[in-house]
């Protein structure tokens, strides 16, 4: 439509004509706009220093956390420290085990990169609550996770009773003994 | 025949001289081959991501090696070879004269190729620096400076010896082009070689990061960019026949545009350990950045104003629209990933892949094949053989990039979020990277269908163009006539139009341009100390880690693994301490990663146990069955030179890590004796490994990473 209204230069650049056209009004403001707002946010975060750096942020974000989170939630009654056979509770043991615990363990718990779980020997204690604290606390010095940022405590309830069930199940390509011999009562 | 020429010349004031098209063919035909090999690479490695056994269980086609090939063939051979096209093509019509030299000419052309063969041979057998499109090794780095050095004086040499008194805006881009290309390549590949094919970078940690992302932003803007709106500005209004919308507007955006452009290089460090003074100028400047570009958007676009018939008739001009429409969307994009908020989000995702993708198939790529059908057909003087296969070039390569382009979104939102995701207890959704991987692999395989569509559009102009050359000869050399000597019409109310015809100042005022971001940023990186503060634990690699990190930086695991862990709860929870610059300060060169295919490793070490590290590299799903990451057996075969080692411990010395010097008398002693230990550790777990293997020195790598502050945290002084 404005056509016939531009101005057209006299520059011929290899058949190239260019038009005398101002910029664009709403280019100019949007420009103009963000090197304001450059300015404002500089002065704001650097010059000022009101603005959060990256490291409050996390420290505020962490403190936010602590508040809603129940912290070192994980205490077990004396009735969950007890073994349980629940099948409905040792096949979700089962599951998390498969997809957590096998890979170092061996898919039925004979060992491999991590020790044996169903023979008389133990590391770190052969009890519920020895393989709770093993489980939640890991160790970390032989590569073993702390799982209690990673699982929920239900989880750890029933992987513990799912490797609890595990003793004597003698499977194939068992691991050597590793640790003391453990009695169960 | 020669004497009436003279005699008409005398006649008229005109000479005659001829425009070399053979060099323009040339190139024309290395962008086409290049092209079609790197977005090859792309797609065997897209596939890879969800097959990882397409590499056929050798090293030379896993994954983290191509990758390089990938990016370096679209950017340097595919986008790089079309500039010089498109510069060889315009700049002679625009100054009316022949190149400055044939030979050089030559010499350039077939020194870029050379080099690409030599990138294409190096990459595969892991030779490479592992700074990300700067992974090319130091002669080869050399042979780029003297090419592009070459480049330059056959450049520069054309616009001393014009015709036309003043510079279209076409050549102010090549110009800026060329001199900010010479000096990031420059700076950014100071290193110190070790031997003929391995060097260290002279910058190390935190510095070596923010020269390097220097370097990577504006390669992204004065290689993919600046002489790409060149060639707009030349091939758009030719093809379209119509005048540039607005010269005013062509002179403030470019100028903005290049002194902009260099500060936006810390956006792609939000959040590490960059100083937070560098990360809010990368931020702002990149948001300053939305309206110049978008300039060049308009301009290209409202040049169109009364021609969009043609539009809907041309399959060049929809190519041109596409591009420059895509051209407009990733640079209003890229400023809202530079915002911190959402960059927390989205980096380390595929929405940088997708971000980058519009760039580089949309505004790239289909500007390359809109010059193409154009120029083509006028080298071979014919007509294009087929109208329709451009369209549906057009139709199919279109609907490539939106499945590509769109899964990749939608996965990197999803990853984004799997990622920070904390259930009400305070415990991470996806404790296990893995799960966050699974989920998207259905992503990967739509991907590779947009990816496989855009090729096929390229197959398709391959035939075209093959069978429009079989119809046309080349006109090796075209004839033109122009006045003897210049017109000199100074606008004298216009200053900009003095400097036009002042092709040395215009060229000094540029460098000044884009020197002024550059310098701010960098030199108080190393003047001002506080800005890398040291913590006294960090302590130099040991020979065998030094060789095991080289093992990581040859085997590419960079490509899919980051070593930064960000301070969000999120990453803390899932990794550990969140990383310090002066855990950095011995790591020459840097291995941020700019990719979380896989999980973060900067907190790897003492996670796992050896015989884990083992078991994983040998073969990673008998450890995490569904993992996507290939297995790397060679490894456990392949032996790593001890005897080369103090050489390397040499050179890091002279780079300034406080070895004794006393480790270069003991350095095989030193090796074998961690090495050994960690072979015990394994032998007691039932695998047998050569304490000489490559495998375990990248175990005692991964193990040390990130271990120097464990329980210190607060260590930092």
């Amino acid at each position: 439509m404005a056509k016939e209204k531009d101005i057209l230069l006299k520059h011929n650049y290899d058949g190239i004509h260019e038009y005398d056209n101002p910029l664009p009004g709403w280019w100019l403001i949007l420009f103009i706009l963000t090197v304001v707002w450059g300015i404002l946010y500089l002065m704001y975060y650097q010059v000022i220093g009101a603005g959060m750096t990256p490291v409050q942020e996390y420290q505020a974000e962490m403190k936010e956390a602590g508040k809603t989170v129940k912290a070192a939630s994980l205490v077990f009654s004396k009735e969950e420290l007890s073994p349980n056979t629940d099948a409905k509770l040792l096949a979700a043991g089962k599951k998390v085990f498969t997809e957590k615990c096998s890979a170092c363990h061996g898919s039925m718990g004979e060992g491999g990169i991590g020790p044996n779980l169903t023979d008389d020997y133990w590391i770190h204690g052969g009890t519920m609550e020895n393989i709770l604290t093993t489980i939640s606390n890991g160790v970390p010095e032989k590569g073993m996770l702390s799982w209690k940022t990673l699982l929920k405590k239900e989880e750890i309830l029933d992987v513990a009773y799912y490797i609890y069930s595990l003793h004597g199940t003698n499977p194939p390509n068992m691991k050597k003994p590793q640790g003391e011999l453990f009695q169960r009562n | 025949m020669e004497d009436k020429i003279i005699n008409a010349e005398a006649e008229s004031g005109l000479v005659t001289f001829y425009y070399d098209n053979r060099i323009v063919w040339n190139f024309a035909l290395a962008t086409i081959i290049w092209g079609a090999v790197g977005m090859l690479v792309g797609l065997i490695i897209a596939i890879q991501l969800f097959y990882p056994a397409l590499n056929l269980g050798i090293p030379y086609t896993t994954f983290s090696r191509l990758r390089p090939l990938h990016t370096n063939a679209v950017i340097f051979a595919f986008v790089g070879n079309c500039i010089f096209m498109g510069v060889y093509y315009s700049l002679q019509r625009l100054c009316r004269a022949r190149m400055f030299s044939d030979l050089l000419s030559k010499l350039h052309f077939w020194g870029w190729q050379i080099i690409i063969v030599s990138a294409a041979i190096t990459f595969p057998l892991g030779i490479t620096t592992g700074k990300e499109y700067a992974e090319l090794e130091w002669p080869i780095d050399i042979a780029i400076a003297i090419v592009w050095i070459i480049f330059g004086i056959n450049f520069f040499g054309t616009i001393a010896k014009r015709r036309e008194k003043h510079l279209y805006v076409a050549i102010w881009f090549y110009i800026a082009s060329w001199i900010t290309v010479t000096v990031l390549h420059v700076f950014n590949s100071i290193e110190l070689p070790v031997s003929f094919l391995k060097s260290y970078p002279v910058y190390a940690g935190v510095q070596d990061a923010l020269v390097q992302w220097w370097y990577g932003h504006n390669a992204v803007a004065f290689f993919l960019t600046t002489p790409f709106l060149g060639l707009m500005y030349y091939f758009l209004p030719k093809a379209a026949e119509r005048p540039v919308y607005s010269y005013k507007l062509s002179i403030i955006h470019f100028w903005s545009l290049i002194f902009l452009y260099i500060w936006a290089g810390p956006h792609h460090l939000l959040y590490s350990t960059l100083p937070d003074w560098a990360q809010t100028l990368g931020m702002i400047f990149s948001i300053m950045l939305i309206a110049p570009s978008w300039g060049g958007m308009i301009n290209g676009l409202l040049t169109l104003r009364g021609a969009w018939d043609k539009v809907r008739e041309s399959p060049i001009l929809k190519f041109m629209v596409v591009a420059v429409t895509a051209y407009g969307m990733a640079t209003l994009e890229g400023p809202a990933l530079s915002i911190k908020s959402v960059n927390a989000l989205s980096h380390f995702t595929n929405w940088t892949v997708a971000h980058v993708h519009i760039g580089a198939l949309g505004w790239n790529g289909f500007l390359t094949f809109g010059i193409l059908y154009w120029l083509v057909p006028r080298l071979f003087r014919t007509e294009l053989y087929s109208k329709k296969l451009a369209n549906a070039h057009f139709w199919i390569g279109f609907i490539g990039i939106v499945i590509y382009a769109v899964p990749m979104y939608w996965a990197g939102i999803a990853e984004g979020l799997m990622w920070k995701q904390f259930t009400p207890d305070g415990i991470l959704q996806y404790p296990n990277f893995l799960e966050t991987v699974t989920q998207i692999i259905p992503m990967y395989i739509i991907r590779a269908v947009g990816g496989t569509l855009f090729l096929t559009g390229v197959i398709i102009m391959l035939y075209n163009l093959f069978k429009t050359v079989k119809k046309g000869s080349l006109v090796s050399n075209e004839q033109a006539q122009a006045p003897a000597i210049m017109e000199s019409h100074i606008e004298t109310t216009r200053p900009h139009r003095w400097l036009e015809s002042k092709p040395l100042w215009f060229g000094l005022v540029a460098l000044l341009a884009i020197l002024v971001g550059g310098l701010v940023e960098i030199i108080p990186m190393y003047v001002i100390k506080t800005n890398v503060p040291t913590i006294s634990s960090v302590k130099p690699y040991t020979p065998l880690e030094l060789e095991g990190r080289d093992v990581y930086i040859a085997e590419g695991c960079y490509t899919c693994h980051s070593q930064l862990v960000r301070p969000f709860r999120s990453e803390t929870a899932r990794y550990g301490e969140y990383s310090k610059s002066g855990e950095y300060v011995y790591d020459h060169p840097f291995q941020w990663g700019s990719k979380r295919i896989g999980p973060d490793l900067h907190r790897e070490g003492g996670k796992y146990p050896n015989s884990w590290h083992y078991n994983h590299l040998v073969n990673p799903p008998a450890i995490s069955p569904g993992t996507i990451m290939p297995p790397f057996p060679w490894l456990a075969k392949d032996k790593i030179d001890i005897d080369f080692t103090s050489s390397k411990i040499k050179a890091m010395i002279s780079l300034g890590v406080p070895y004794s010097t006393m480790l270069l008398n003991k350095t095989k002693q030193e090796y074998l004796y961690q090495a050994n230990s960690i072979v015990a550790d394994l032998t007691d777990a039932g695998i047998k490994a050569d304490p000489e293997s490559k495998i375990i020195a990248l175990i005692g790598y991964l193990q040390r990473l990130g271990t120097d502050i464990k329980g210190k945290t607060t260590a930092q002084k």
